[in-house]
């Protein structure tokens, strides 16, 4: 009973995970209409590009701060060469190549790092518990629950308070219009799609060393990232906050109270959302 | 027409080959591997007849493949002696349920919501199968065996690989057959103007959430009686059946070999299972030349192989693009 | 159903989206076998009338009333097999589909030929002569196994009105038919629309003159989601508010 709050606490720090992954994804669909499949191999990448920064430098900083980078540039990449060559092909092209990325990267990722979990060695960096208001908890957790708030934040204030971010919301809603008022869309869709794909890649680094770095880490999240959009509402921020936040804390009271059908809570609250509001708690109607 | 002769020539062909070269002249295992063509052939097909003709693209067929699989596995386990077409048919039908009752979820869905939708309830139907072990075996997966078939004049024997090769060959060749027959069909037109444009068949008195549920459905079907069929191949059916792989295999398989035609999921599947034999005998990393290779054809052949060869003919003026609809897979 | 009540009635129609009114209480009727035509500035809300009375859109209130039935509600697969068939401003075909298959749709969903799983459309013999009446009466019978994207522009927005008699309604909406047509295709327009409306009732929105002027038994006026005037062609044409309002402007 006493474990409640370390179970919330569990859920809190899942749902920021989430988010990070999901926020990229939520904006990138709304603005693209192009569901990026390769959205959690970008999240896998980060990870085993952070094992690797730790092993030649012992450095997490660093590899907090490299690899976001790195998959930022990749991104642009992706966009760049990629994804926009389809674009003429029509959007089943367009979620067939995300798809078909994602598939090489996890085979890539085999191959190169092999295909068995990594132990990822963070050293003495932020190990050991704290008490908050008596509960006993790990720093490392707190410490992930403060890098989705703080991004959280940048990424509100940016979008809302900036001439930049008025400019992606507007092509959020409604790109034609944007483009007509002369904005360089290609320019916006591109550093968007770098910016996920940072965001995502940042993710992946400080969930690689608590919730194990292995291939099959892009399709757990891609899932839940995926349900998270479904029910929040495709193109709306708040409501993948929001929708991480309940996600992550069924994943969290659901390994507790009925193990046996977690994952399939997920998905029932999926189908209920599809039934009741297809459009999601946020989204807009079709 | 000059065109018509030469498709036919070559369907005689394909069917000479088929019935007489393989059973006679290849050794056993090249023959076991063509049943597997002929199997995914029929997976493909269905695949298709979603996502190249009706323009939906679906990340969960194998939920249907695997859910035929399953059925299969456990009707015959639990009613012995069950002729082996009925166990099938029984199969099929369990699927049919299933299409339904996940189509009528899915209906007023499209482009990129279907297919993450599609891909969730696939994994959904995975994590069942692997936990609910008292009816999948969970991760051991269930065994199968090949009840004989009795036609009356004589009692075939299912468990040999030419037996088996045949009858492979004569009731998936004839679904094959129906779902060419039924792109003909008043259906099969309805689904070409999803493909075109969903929107104006409403105004034109179509009830799309219809049209959407029966092509579902019936998609759902013909991958469940594949999976059937795999299931009876293999003799085991397990989580792979029902898994996400499976369908990026079919979807591989579909696109590479063109989804423009009704010909190119089976030369895609012919193709693909070939290819994969090859390679895997050469290298573990398969998988990623595969990937490259469907990356490369999206980016630049996106009609897929059978597309590749219908503009080879028409630049080398050979023939016409004839009869049927031989359109992109959308545009 | 009353003979004194039009064939299309609409009551009251408002509409707003999430707080912007495009329609506020419009009200008009059509009598059987007229040829009306809604005119007003762009943005004042005709397409979204014609919306509403084809089932795309719900009124937020206010009721279409359909050969005596209130089909407000009701979804515009349903309303085309009442007798309902409309076009669309910005043309809306099946891109890859030949002319022929294309207004064959709607006659074989007609002739209920829709969802059968063996049931040929090629080889069914009431289809083919009602499809290519329809390509003659249209004049596409020439192009009849040519792909839409092969069409000119006008030849295109011919088809779109096949299509949309394609399915034998008794009411056919037509939305800007003639929308950036030239001179001539203009005027063969008007002639072919004038042919294949005969004995049926038609309501069209336009914007140029002399197309309405030519087609239309009565004319309504729509001015910022509201019906500033409605009557005889003449009638409009001396009407002060309407000339103040709209026809001003427009030359």
């Amino acid at each position: 009973m006493s474990d409640i709050p370390v179970f919330i606490l569990h859920g809190l720090a899942y749902a920021g995970l989430l988010f990070l992954v999901s926020s990229g994804l939520t904006l990138v669909f709304g603005m693209m209409n192009v569901l990026n499949f390769a959205h959690a191999a970008f999240y896998m990448m980060g990870a085993y590009f952070s094992y690797t920064v730790l092993k030649l430098t012992d450095n997490f900083w660093l590899s907090i701060i490299i690899c976001p980078i790195l998959m930022f540039a990749f991104g642009i990449l992706v966009e760049r060469f990629l994804l926009r060559r389809v674009h003429v092909f029509g959007h089943v092209h367009e979620l067939l190549l995300t798809f078909g990325l994602a598939y090489i990267i996890t085979e890539l990722v085999k191959w190169i790092w092999g295909n068995y979990p990594l132990a990822v060695n963070l050293g003495n960096f932020l190990e050991g518990q704290v008490n908050i208001l008596g509960i006993i908890y790990p720093v490392y957790r707190i410490f992930m629950m403060f890098c989705a708030a703080v991004i959280g934040l940048i990424m509100y204030l940016v979008l809302y308070k900036t001439r930049v971010g008025i400019i992606v919301r507007a092509a959020v809603n409604d790109n034609e219009m944007v483009n007509a008022l002369g904005i360089n869309i290609p320019l916006v869709f591109m550093s968007v799609f770098a910016a996920g794909a940072a965001l995502s890649g940042f993710a992946g680094v400080i969930a690689g060393p608590l919730l194990t770095t292995y291939p099959g880490m892009a399709a757990e999240i891609l899932i839940d990232a995926f349900v998270v959009i479904v029910v929040g509402g495709f193109g709306s921020l708040g409501g993948a906050l929001l929708a991480s936040l309940i996600i992550g804390e069924l994943q969290s009271f659901g390994a507790l109270l009925i193990p046996k059908l977690s994952m399939a809570l997920i998905y029932m609250l999926m189908a209920a959302v599809l039934v009741i509001k297809p459009s999601g708690l946020f989204g807009e109607e079709q | 027409m000059k065109g018509l002769n030469t498709r036919v020539y070559l369907w005689g062909v394909l069917l000479v080959v088929l019935l007489i070269v393989v059973p006679l002249l290849f050794p056993r295992y090249q023959i076991a591997l063509m049943t597997e063509v002929i199997i995914f052939s029929l997976f493909a097909v269905s695949y298709n007849l979603l996502l190249g003709y009706a323009g939906l693209l679906s990340f969960g067929h194998a939920m249907f493949f695997g859910t035929g699989a399953y059925a299969v596995a456990v009707i015959l386990n639990h009613f012995q002696g069950i002729p082996i077409l009925l166990a099938i048919l029984a199969a099929t039908l369990v699927t049919v349920v299933v299409g339904f009752l996940v189509g009528s979820l899915l209906l007023r869905h499209k482009g990129a919501y279907f297919a993450l939708l599609t891909l969730a309830f696939n994994a959904l139907f995975f994590a069942v199968a692997t936990k609910w072990y008292s009816m999948t075996g969970g991760d051991d997966g269930l065994s199968v065996w090949r009840p004989d078939l009795n036609i009356g004049v004589t009692i075939l024997n299912m468990t040999n690989v030419k037996v088996f090769y045949f009858f492979t060959l004569i009731i998936v060749g004839l679904v094959i057959l129906f779902c060419w027959y039924f792109t003909t069909t008043a259906m099969g037109k309805t689904i070409l103007l999803m493909r075109e444009n969903e929107e104006r068949m409403k105004f034109l008195g179509y009830n799309t959430n219809i049209s959407r549920l029966i092509l579902f459905t019936f998609t759902g079907a013909l991958a469940g009686c594949a999976g059937a069929f795999y299931a009876l191949f293999f003799q085991f059916t397990s989580i792979s059946a029902i898994s996400i792989d499976m369908t990026t295999t079919v979807l591989l398989m579909t696109f590479i070999g063109g989804t423009g035609s009704f010909g190119g999921p089976i030369l895609g599947a012919l193709v693909f299972t070939y290819l994969q034999d090859f390679l895997s005998d050469i290298t573990d990393r398969w998988p990623i030349i595969m990937g490259i290779i469907f990356v490369v054809m999206v980016l630049y052949v996106p009609g897929g192989l059978s597309g590749l060869i219908a503009s080879i003919r028409e630049r080398f003026g050979t023939g016409n693009v004839t009869g049927t609809l031989e359109t992109e897979g959308d545009d | 159903m009353d003979p004194s009540q039009g064939i299309l009635e609409i009551k009251d129609i408002y509409k707003d989206f999430s707080g912007l009114e495009v329609l506020t209480g419009v009200t008009f009727s059509v009598k059987n076998g007229e040829r009306h035509a809604v005119i007003g500035p762009n943005g004042a809300g005709k397409t979204t009338l014609f919306n509403i009375i084809s089932g795309k859109y719900k009124p937020s209130t206010g009721a279409i009333i359909f050969k005596g039935r209130d089909v407000s509600k009701k979804q515009p697969h349903v309303l085309n097999q009442r007798g309902m068939s409309r076009s669309f401003q910005i043309t809306n075909l099946f891109q890859e589909l030949t002319v022929l298959e294309n207004v064959r749709a709607g006659v074989r969903c007609r002739q209920g030929l829709r969802y059968s799983f063996f049931k040929r459309p090629e080889h069914n013999r009431v289809v083919a002569e009602k499809t290519e009446q329809i390509l003659e009466l249209v004049g596409l019978a020439d192009v009849m196994h040519e792909p839409v994207s092969a069409l000119s522009y006008g030849r295109q927005r011919a088809l779109e009105i096949g299509i949309t008699l394609s399915t034998e309604p008794e009411l056919i909406l037509l939305d800007e038919p003639t929308a950036g047509m030239t001179r001539e295709e203009t005027a063969e327009a008007i002639r072919m629309i004038d042919r294949v409306t005969r004995g049926k009732t038609l309501v069209i929105i336009e914007h140029d003159m002399d197309v309405v002027f030519s087609l239309a038994d009565r004319i309504s006026v729509l001015h910022y989601g509201a019906i500033l005037a409605s009557g005889a062609p003449q009638e409009i044409r001396n009407d002060q508010r309407v000339k103040d309002a709209y026809l001003g402007e427009e030359e």
